[in-house]
């Protein structure tokens, strides 16, 4: 039997939110797929594209940019920024032709272990069927 | 050896080569391009000139030179990664860019060889395509030592006699090339040769631009080194790599390490063309720019192609394929700034 | 009708009197009778001045060059610079005086309204004259262009030749300048976004297929970035040496640059390479096309930037480049900005 494809997620969490509910999750010690890495960051608003590209570049097979429900956002508005960049990201990755669920976004606040796990589980159930990303990925 | 090939034929010489990996002119979004033939039915020669030239097969722009690792069980390794001598044919190539890999040829041979480029440029052989007709509005090759049906660096030149072309081969090469068509190629009459000659001649007066008298531009290059005259004709330049990535007689790289992996150590050492035109070309280390300006680089362009080159090579640097001007996107043409040297009160 | 010679005779006037420092218009190579940059100096300078369909040139691209010039000048001329332009330069003009790149006083503004014509694509030019070259290409009559070659004048209407970006323009005179030649009359657009839409219904794959085989043909010549007004970053993550590096940067600095793409033409590194100038051109771009008409390899990079433009309006409400005083796209944001996309 063929082994099954386990995805590579690369997870952008801001430091107040989102880090902190993955924080929940993990001493709560909530079961969620191991297919994740984590970056903290001080805000989603600090995410530039250029990462998010740069992961898919570097070999992700999806990107999570995790950050605060608007109107929590530690430094007021940095999320809502971060929406209406993100956006954009989205629209054109798919403009591109790269399946629109590899790329997501959400917020979980810190208080949200629960929802992180499930937006885990979401994302690691929506790529596993897509298989490898190869699109973006170097191709040395 | 001379041979007569009907234009019908040539698919069926095509197809006896498959030993070769053929290139021939395909146009791909209305951009003629050297492209692998994959159906040599398809082969047409009846194209005017390619926008990147066949330099990008001799010397991609992209050439890996080693591979390296390290880990614990190897240490550091490094494997060399040289192209592999695999016969290749490109067909249509105008005589600018024959002439052109000879001047490229005296720049990675001599002393020290150049292996990843002598690799690949023994491989090739080049059927070219006399200009009976100019290629380009802006084709000035006669004003720079070259002509229209040249044979330097070829080793093949078809002439088009309307359902036929003239094959003159001259090189062992060559002849080879011609070997494994067979009975596709016909000896030609008197007549034929006689065309032929007729349409290389009347070739010559049909270019419309030149560049004459340009003897003593080198001299009067070096003497406007610091001349105000590079800003006023560098104002449009807008730095784009354009007027020397698709120039055929262009060489300069650049050589980068591309890490694939950090621990465990892997990735390669790779050369990529460069181009005197961008800013980052002559960055040092420290911070100093030599050629900080715009103007500074558009003289680095003219003086190699104008004094430099044939200060060292004795050859002008520039083969007349008019590529830079019909492409450049602000209409800087280097036959008028050439010109404007020669005329340059110093 | 745009009269050529108001515009001479302003030029003259303006460096007659001193009033600019230098003119950026337009002129004609009389060797293929396309226009060029041209930079003028002495009021003769003027007659050399050329308005007609070849006119493809963003100009105020150059005020990027002025501003780089001036700021190494020890006693810099304070004089305003002269700049000829179109109503798409005007918005990419806009856009530098919204991002205080440039400062309004700076600048003075010849705008020129393109009407209901435009420039004119010089493919599409050579294919409707079947292989004649075109020695001269003039506005008129009407919504028609006059081309000249060897064998005589003959009319074309504008709209079989007109550049891409001229039959989606959305602003076919200045929207901003000190003087503004020709008549403020609309063309009807139907559909500002109409290129994009073929290749938005596309499935993902095939969309994907269609961008692979462009972009492995990019050689990385940057011309889409050098040509473009709002390509003027002090550093580019495309370039090697893309730090701003001076005598002072320390080595631990130099080393620790991040290498975001390889120079090398790969696939993905001209994607990646084309997926940051895409982004970064969102709410900035504004379609003077330029970019499109550069690439030598012919890529088409307006669906990319168009496609951009498109999202900025539909999901923002965002139209680029009209108001100076207007924050940019991506520094501000309303309450009711859609995130259904966001869990």
């Amino acid at each position: 039997m063929t082994e099954e494809f386990e995805p590579k997620i690369i997870a952008f969490l801001c430091k107040w939110c989102s880090s902190a509910g993955s924080d929940l999750a993990g001493v709560s010690r909530m079961e969620y797929p191991p297919n994740v890495v984590p970056i903290q960051v001080m805000c989603s608003g600090s995410i530039s594209p250029l990462y998010i590209f740069s992961a898919f570049n570097r070999g992700a097979d999806g990107v999570l940019v995790s950050g605060c429900h608007p109107g929590d956002c530690h430094y007021i508005k940095g999320n809502l920024y971060a929406r209406r960049r993100l956006a954009l990201v989205k629209k054109l990755l798919e403009h591109l032709g790269l399946e629109p669920q590899r790329f997501r976004m959400s917020w979980v606040s810190a208080a949200e272990g629960q929802k992180y796990t499930q937006v885990i589980k979401d994302l690691v159930r929506d790529l596993k069927p897509l298989g490898p990303q190869t699109k973006l990925r170097r191709n040395v | 050896m001379d041979k007569i090939l009907p234009k019908k034929d040539f698919p069926l010489w095509l197809k006896n080569l498959s030993a070769y990996a053929l290139y021939a002119p395909r146009l791909v979004d209305e951009a003629w391009s050297y492209e692998f033939v994959t159906d040599p039915a398809r082969v047409s020669l009846d194209y005017p000139l390619t926008v990147v030239p066949a330099k990008k097969i001799i010397f991609p722009q992209r050439e890996s030179y080693f591979e390296f690792s390290q880990d614990d069980a190897n240490g550091y390794r490094l494997a060399e990664t040289l192209p592999e001598e695999n016969p290749v044919v490109i067909f249509g190539v105008r005589p600018c860019e024959g002439r052109a890999l000879t001047l490229t040829d005296k720049v990675f041979g001599g002393e020290f060889e150049d292996l990843y480029y002598w690799k690949r440029r023994r491989a090739v052989t080049l059927v070219g395509l006399a200009c009976g007709t100019p290629p380009s509005p802006n084709c000035f090759c006669l004003s720079v030592d070259g002509s229209p049906h040249s044979r330097e660096g070829l080793d093949i030149l078809l002439t088009d006699l309307g359902d036929k072309y003239y094959v003159e081969a001259f090189t062992s090469k060559g002849e080879d090339l011609l070997a494994k068509g067979g009975a596709v190629f016909a000896v030609p009459l008197p007549e034929d040769k006689k065309a032929a000659d007729k349409i290389q001649a009347d070739s010559e007066n049909k270019l419309a631009r030149r560049l004459e008298n340009i003897k003593d531009v080198p001299l009067k290059l070096k003497g406007m080194f610091d001349s105000s005259f590079w800003d006023e004709e560098s104002l449009s330049c807008i730095r784009c790599g354009i007027c020397t990535y698709l120039c055929p007689t262009c060489h300069c790289f650049d050589i980068n390490d591309e890490v694939e992996s950090a621990t465990p150590l892997r990735g390669r050492r790779v050369r990529t063309w460069d181009t005197c035109q961008f800013p980052d070309f002559t960055m040092h280390s420290s911070g100093h720019n030599p050629r900080p300006e715009k103007s500074s680089r558009l003289r680095q362009r003219i003086n190699h192609k104008f004094q430099y080159f044939q200060e060292v090579w004795q050859n002008w640097q520039c083969t007349g394929c008019g590529r830079c001007i019909t492409l450049c996107p602000v209409g800087i043409d280097i036959v008028k700034v050439v010109e404007k040297v020669r005329d340059h009160a110093s | 009708m745009v009269k050529l010679e108001d515009l001479k005779e302003e030029a003259r006037r303006l460096l007659k009197e001193g009033k600019v420092k230098y003119i950026i218009a337009y002129e004609r190579n009389p060797l293929d009778g396309r226009a060029v940059p041209a930079f003028l100096r002495k009021p003769e300078d003027a007659d050399r001045i050329a308005w007609d369909p070849t006119c493809v040139h963003n100009l105020v691209r150059f005020l990027v060059d002025e501003k780089r010039r001036k700021a190494k000048e020890k006693n810099p001329d304070t004089r305003p610079v002269g700049v000829v332009v179109k109503g798409c330069d005007s918005r990419a003009l806009v856009i530098l005086l919204q991002e205080k790149f440039i400062e309004r006083k700076d600048v003075h503004i010849l705008g020129l309204s393109c009407e209901k014509t435009g420039v004119a694509d010089e493919r599409k030019l050579a294919k409707r004259l079947k292989g004649k070259k075109a020695v001269r290409v003039e506005f008129g009559p009407e919504d028609n262009f006059t081309v000249t070659t060897q064998d005589g004048a003959v009319t074309v209407p504008a709209a079989e030749v007109l550049a891409g970006r001229c039959l989606e323009c959305i602003a076919n005179f200045p929207v901003v300048s000190d003087l503004l030649l020709g008549e403020k009359t609309k063309r009807t657009v139907a559909n500002a976004f109409a290129s994009v839409e073929p290749l938005e219904s596309l499935p993902p794959e095939e969309k994907w297929k269609f961008w692979q085989e462009q972009f492995r043909k990019c050689i990385r010549c940057y011309a889409c970035r050098s040509v473009c007004p709002m390509c003027y970053c002090d550093e580019c993550v495309a370039d090697t040496i893309n730090f701003a590096v001076t005598a002072d940067t320390p080595a631990e600095e130099k080393a620790q640059k991040i290498k975001w793409v390889e120079k090398s033409p790969l696939d993905s590194e001209n994607i990646f390479y084309h997926l940051v100038r895409a982004i970064h051109l969102a709410g900035r771009c504004i379609d003077c096309g330029e970019c499109e008409r550069a690439c030598p390899v012919n890529i088409p990079l307006r669906q990319l930037n168009k496609k951009m433009e498109k999202e900025a309006k539909v999901l923002f409400g965002y139209e680029v480049g009209f108001d100076p005083d207007k924050p940019a796209l991506i520094s501000c944001f309303r309450d009711e900005d859609p995130q259904d996309f966001i869990r």
